[in-house]
């Protein structure tokens, strides 16, 4: 294959090569005698530059048109039978789709073509094809002056420290100390042990720390301040529940979620492998680097589909129109989506915005984004999803190794086959119709034929649906390994520069693969003729010389410790974003994370060593005046959790929390399916105790439990998350099922479990909820809320039992309620 | 268990050690010596600054940028010139739909409407409306919050904080199906308190909307009687003044206090008043609640008029996938299909009422499209010049104002800029829009910036 496939790209250029030494002998043969007169007999009519006229924008009269195809996608794809359009058109499969329009061709032609096309549709008609397009792109961007106007462009230099005046223990605090100093502002002294032991584990872990850490930290902080952070820092950072902490918030950005979305929003069973392997990636440590490649280019980098592999469903996990008709038009939005991704997620860069017409504010133009454009339109998604009406664009998943597990459930041997059985019920049924409407439609009775024509796409639904399901079992029920992700193209190619991004207003120009040119890293590597060019993109963005990477990451690892990026606009550094507050610091941390080999755990444990992380959070007034927003971090901020937190929490105070992965997720057990129709909410819903980055993540049906605390919209790729305060959050802590069984079950911990009884069982509830014992005052709240919840209960007729027992739930709840449950200081 | 396995139960042994040990180890600071400022309702109403034409507002948002050419703003010129060459190798596309004139003003309204016209002796067009930026994200909340690059407060916050609200058990400022971005219902530094409720989802996916029946979750306590459940609730609030007392300065602590209050009072009043089904048949069918088409906007916009009878002082209805670059013919008749008849019933239901004379009802997108055409049957954004419509509430209906040029690319008459039309709704709402500040440090900050003059010729 290699050679013709070099020899593809080449005939892109109106170079003529002889075509004899290129196609073996018989192959050519076999073209001639029964290829090319079949085309002309019965395709060239409507489908060539000399016909009577061009049907759906599609050639058939040269090969580059003909891969390239029409309207609706390529016609031939060697070695495909499913990608060839041609090939579905003439064997009469897809009613919508049916060719020639008048008559189906003879069996044996039918063969021929099936037999060229799995051969690799050897093809001599090598002319330089006719340009589609007509239009013209004209670039309007200087790049250079671009880069030489804005900051983040420009690679960061290491900055010198500035002189401190006593407070700090590292450069970091330095230079947050010479940012206060110029306004006149000083940093606030240390928090006190129990604030800091709860901010540091909700920042690692987001959980609560135990009582046992709470007791070790605060007596061991009282005498070496700096020896405890590091004990408790080291020992976090080596718990499983740090990945799954970090994981999260990295899956925040990759937009992670386990279905399409859309209309169609089809069931992704096997995204939860991309979920682990995030996880995992931030328990092992792998550096940041490498994070990088694996999820842009994994599969390029291992043998046999793996780990790495697994990695690039990072780039397949994205929002798709799967109802889209048009192939062609799916295959640029899909690109698009990962193009939007890629740079946003990385470099904090609005690429996508060049796709219609030059960048308006930052000197990308339109020619860069299609030459990044080529190099994912090179590449396949492997995205699964059952066919059928609502989705046109299902295709083949990766199978992994056996040593991989399922994520779901095996069927037993007899399951198996009655659901063999009933596929094979299925497709009988379909062509029973299909030769009801075929006969309807010979005697003339449309109006039968197209009744019978909606049944069977009901019939076809339920065929594509069981189909996804039993490709991914073994002839013996077992459940195959199978992932999301990325592969390369047979034949790489340059994608056509669209006018306004439409795809049937290509230029003549192909936009040759590439990288931003405004970011330079000095790292860019050609790609060869045969490559996407996902390897050289995943070089270019993880350089240590780029001028953006490293700054975007730790300004994300920034604002997941502090509440917020040095850069705010953490997914934008462009002109319309917001500048950092300080530059030095930004650049400093930068480079620092470079020279830490990409480290996050090294990078995480430098900062939360620093003085800066451990100020307390304590107002001062006429600081406030100055900087409201805290900017400058004159104080820690108080952070409200973020709902897996809160959740997490309430399953954790009641003892309830199950810390062990569950195998898969709900979507992988209910298996392939669309969302609300096959797939409902009830299923997705199941209650379950594990931590909340474990729950299904469907698009457009986020649990409420993390939509209602403003979980990230999973459609879009949004790296930093919104603050809402609503009454529809306080009726889900007094009224939800969830909260109310949690407080059942904090309230049995208590009595039950823990033995307790009065005071003694008042502090621990105190202890477990806010990591800290209860004030006087509300200490002497808490005594009159018994005696008067009692009371009310009584004179409402319980018994002093009941009244006894429901006065403790309701307390457990409105500590679980109140505000300082879901704070940290 | 691995020592370093992240364990959270302890021993009782444990639980007991440490509360022994408990008050030793912990120093509080000393309590606040500011004051915590006792704080009155913020909802409770506040006088205009001059008499108001409108009370409340329902504002039909229509999210994507609709067609201007193909709605409301009649172009024969650009029918007649059709296909010439326009900018950028684009082919000027006339508009597929037939324009008619209605009532006794004579509004061009476009057939994709043909309900909502027979209100045009109601409708107050802008044609000449004009925003920034002709990308969805940053015009979306420019539209909402008249900022596109700062977090600053809605529209809707800044309403119900110049004027509180009628009915303190229902929040004053809701959004019915509010699509991705809270900033866009977001207070900012407003009280939180002023920020919407969203009240269910929205999807793009129309099998989860439909499925969404349920209009607000968790509003019954099924474990406690209303007195049992106040005396928990003052014991929760106690334990918020406190954390409040000891922050000093916590905005998002004294949100959560008010949410709870207005959590708890929604309780009672929330399911009377967005139960529709409690409505007429004639009622419903008014709303084309008994069309499958009509079915999910027709029970919005009925929500919206109870809500707004209720009190509601902002009311917010989405509707989205307007981003017509293809399939415009197909996807804009879907689209005016599902919205027309229920617009037209809630216009005509406010009337019957006898409230449309102080409602204000404002159909907008954020922004228009190119009167060129897009893959042949598609237009892109456009900024410069696109319209929208208000009715009720003061608003001088049956006439056209502005214009854009002879395509409709831009407004050339009378234009009205973002600012410009919030300034005008704040007006109507009795608000001056300059002196509807908030002090936030150390700076007045208003809806309008710096920018922003009320179209008066428009007004009643």
């Amino acid at each position: 294959m290699k050679p013709l496939s070099l020899f593809f790209s080449i005939s892109l250029f109106p170079v003529l090569l002889s075509t004899a030494q290129e196609i073996p002998a018989d192959h050519l043969d076999f073209f001639e005698k029964n290829i090319r007169p079949a085309l002309i007999k019965h395709c060239y009519k409507c489908h060539s530059e000399e016909g009577d006229k061009i049907k759906g924008g599609l050639l058939l009269d040269t090969r580059e048109s003909s891969r390239q195809g029409g309207d609706s996608g390529p016609a031939i794809v060697p070695h495909s039978l499913t990608e060839s359009l041609l090939f579905t058109a003439i064997s009469y499969e897809d009613d919508s789709l049916e060719m020639p329009p008048k008559y189906k061709l003879p069996e044996s032609v039918i063969n021929d073509f099936k037999k060229w096309i799995e051969m690799g549709a050897p093809d001599p008609r090598i002319k330089a094809a006719k340009p589609t397009g007509l239009s013209t792109y004209t670039n309007t961007i200087d790049v250079e002056k671009g880069r030489a106007e804005h900051w983040a462009w420009q690679k960061p230099e290491m900055p010198d420290v500035p002189e401190t005046t006593g407070w700090g223990n590292s450069k970091i605090d330095s230079f947050i100390a010479a940012g206060l100093a110029e306004k006149e502002l000083t940093p606030s002294p240390a928090a006190d042990g129990a604030t800091l032991i709860r901010r540091i584990s909700f920042d690692l872990l987001g959980l609560p720390p135990s009582l046992k850490m709470v007791k070790e930290f605060t007596t061991a902080y009282s005498t070496d301040p700096d020896g405890a952070l590091e004990k408790v820092i080291d020992t976090l950072l080596a718990t499983p529940q740090y990945g799954e902490r970090w994981g999260r918030h990295w899956l925040d950005v990759a937009r992670y979620a386990e279905s399409s979305g859309k209309e169609t929003n089809a069931s992704f069973p096997f995204a939860w492998r991309y979920r682990d392997w995030v996880i995992d990636a931030f328990n092992e440590d792998k550096p940041f680097n490498e994070m990088i490649t694996e999820q842009i280019a994994g599969d390029l980098l291992e043998e046999k589909p793996g780990e790495k592999t697994i990695a690039t469903g990072f780039l397949a996990i994205g929002v798709k129109g799967l109802n889209e008709r048009n192939v062609r038009q799916f295959r640029f939005d899909v690109a698009d989506e990962q193009i939007d991704t890629t740079t946003r997620a990385f470099l904090a860069t609005t690429a996508s915005c060049a796709r219609c017409h030059d960048h308006k504010f930052d000197p990308v133009p339109m020619s860069d984004y299609y030459s990044l454009a080529g190099i994912f339109l090179s590449s396949n998604t492997h995205i699964g999803t059952p066919e059928g009406i609502q989705n046109r664009h299902s295709n083949e998943l990766i199978t992994l190794p056996a040593s991989f597990h399922g994520g779901g459930r095996d069927l037993p041997l007899p399951e198996a086959i009655d659901q063999e059985f009933q596929l094979a019920l299925l497709k009988d049924q379909a062509a029973e119709i299909q030769t009801n409407i075929r006969d309807a439609r010979q005697s003339g009775n449309n109006d039968e034929a197209n009744r019978l024509r909606l049944g069977l796409l009901g019939v076809n639904s339920r065929i594509g649906i069981q189909t996804a399901k039993l490709v991914n079992y073994s002839d013996s029920g077992k459940l195959l390994p199978k992932a999301m992700g990325l592969s390369d193209r047979s034949e790489p190619f340059d994608s056509q520069i669209l006018i306004r991004g439409e795809e049937d207003n290509a230029t003549t120009e192909r936009a040759p693969r590439g990288f931003l040119q405004v970011v330079k890293s000095g790292d860019e590597q050609m790609i060869s003729t045969d490559q996407s060019g996902r390897l050289q993109l995943a070089a270019w963005i993880s350089s240590p010389n780029n001028p953006l990477t490293a700054r975007v990451y730790v300004n994300r690892v920034w604002m997941w410790l502090f509440g917020e990026g040095l850069v705010s606009t953490v997914d934008n550094f462009g002109t319309t974003g917001e500048k950092p507050v300080n530059q030095d610091l930004l650049d400093y941390l930068a480079l620092r994370f470079i020279e830490l080999d990409w480290s996050t755990k090294a990078l995480i444990k430098e900062i939360m060593l620093t003085q800066t992380y451990r100020m307390n959070s304590e107002f001062r007034e006429e600081h406030f005046e100055k900087d409201p927003n805290n900017r400058l971090h004159w104080r820690a901020n108080k952070r409200r959790l973020d709902a897996e937190s809160i959740r997490d929490s309430i399953l954790a105070v009641s003892g309830q929390i199950d810390l062990q992965r569950p195998d898969g997720s709900i979507v992988s057990h209910l298996g392939p399916g669309f969302i609300g129709r096959t797939v409902s909410e009830v299923q997705l819903n199941k209650e379950v105790n594990y931590r909340s980055v474990y729950l299904p993540i469907v698009r457009d049906l986020v649990p409420d439990a993390l939509n209602l605390f403003d979980f990230a919209d999973p459609s879009l790729m949004a790296g930093k998350r919104e603050i809402t305060t609503v009454p529809s959050q306080a009726l889900y802590l007094m009224n939800s099922d969830f909260v109310q069984s949690g407080s059942e079950q904090m309230a049995s911990f208590l009595r039950d479990d823990l033995k307790l009884r009065g005071e003694k069982l008042g502090l621990t509830a105190y202890f477990l909820a806010y990591s800290r014992p209860p004030t006087p005052g509300e200490i002497e709240k808490t005594k009159a809320y018994f005696a008067t919840f009692i009371e009310a209960a009584m004179n409402e007729g319980k018994t002093r039992t009941e009244a006894l027992n429901l006065s403790l739930t309701t307390f457990c709840q409105a500590l679980i309620s109140s505000a300082e449950f879901r704070y940290i200081n | 268990m691995n020592e370093l396995t992240y364990h959270f139960q302890p021993s009782r042994r444990l639980a007991l050690q440490t509360m022994s040990s408990g008050f030793g180890y912990l120093a509080f600071s000393a309590l606040s010596t500011m004051a915590a400022q006792q704080s009155k309702n913020p909802l409770t109403p506040k006088e205009p600054h001059f008499p108001a034409k409108a009370k409340r507002v329902i504002f039909l948002c229509m999210q994507g940028g609709p067609s201007h050419v193909d709605t409301f703003d009649y172009k024969p010129i650009l029918n007649k010139d059709s296909g010439k060459d326009a900018r950028g190798f684009a082919k000027l596309l006339g508009s597929p739909w037939d324009f008619n004139q209605y009532g006794q003003s004579g509004l061009p309204v476009s057939d994709l409407f043909p309900e909502v016209a027979k209100h045009a002796d109601d409708l107050c067009i802008i044609n000449s409306m004009h925003t920034d930026l002709p990308n969805h994200p940053q015009a979306f909340t420019q539209m909402h919050t008249g900022n596109f690059q700062f977090v600053r407060p809605s529209l809707g916050a800044w309403t119900l904080y110049g004027l509180g609200t009628e009915n303190d058990s229902l929040p004053g400022f809701v959004t019915l199906a509010p699509p991705n971005g809270a900033q866009n219902y977001g207070s900012a530094f407003l009280p939180a308190i002023y920020q919407g409720t969203p009240i269910g989802r929205a999807g793009r996916n129309r099998f989860a909307a439909a499925a969404d029946q349920t209009p607000i979750r968790n509003i019954e306590n099924k474990k406690l009687s209303k007195e049992m459940q106040r005396v928990q609730l003052d014991f929760i609030n106690s334990l918020n003044e406190e954390k409040l007392k000891r922050d000093q300065y916590n905005p998002g602590v004294e949100g959560v206090i008010e949410s709870y209050e207005l959590a708890f009072r929604m309780q009672d009043e929330v399911p009377n008043v967005l139960n529709v089904a409690s409505e007429s048949e004639k009622t419903k069918s008014l709303y084309g609640m008994d069309d499958r088409t009509t079915e999910a906007f027709g029970r919005k916009c009925l929500a919206a008029r109870r809500l707004a009878e209720s009190g509601v002082r902002f009311i917010e209805i989405t509707h989205g996938n307007w981003d017509h670059h293809r399939n415009m013919k197909a996807g804009l008749e879907r689209n005016c299909g599902e919205i027309d008849k229920p617009i037209s019933g809630l216009l005509q239901d406010l009337k019957d009422r006898d409230l449309l004379k102080d409602t204000l009802v404002v159909w907008a997108g954020e922004f228009g499209r190119t009167p060129h055409g897009q893959s042949l049957d598609g237009r892109d954004h456009n900024n410069r010049g696109y319209s929208l419509w208000m009715a009720g509430g003061g608003i001088k209906g049956g006439q056209r104002y502005g214009a854009t040029d002879e395509y409709g690319y831009q407004a050339v008459d009378n234009k009205v800029h973002i600012h410009d039309w919030h300034a005008t709704i704040l007006h109507l709402m009795g608000l001056n829009h300059e002196k509807l500040t908030y002090r936030y440090a150390g700076r007045d900050f208003r809806l309008t910036d710096v920018h922003g003059n009320v179209v008066k010729d428009i007004i009643a």
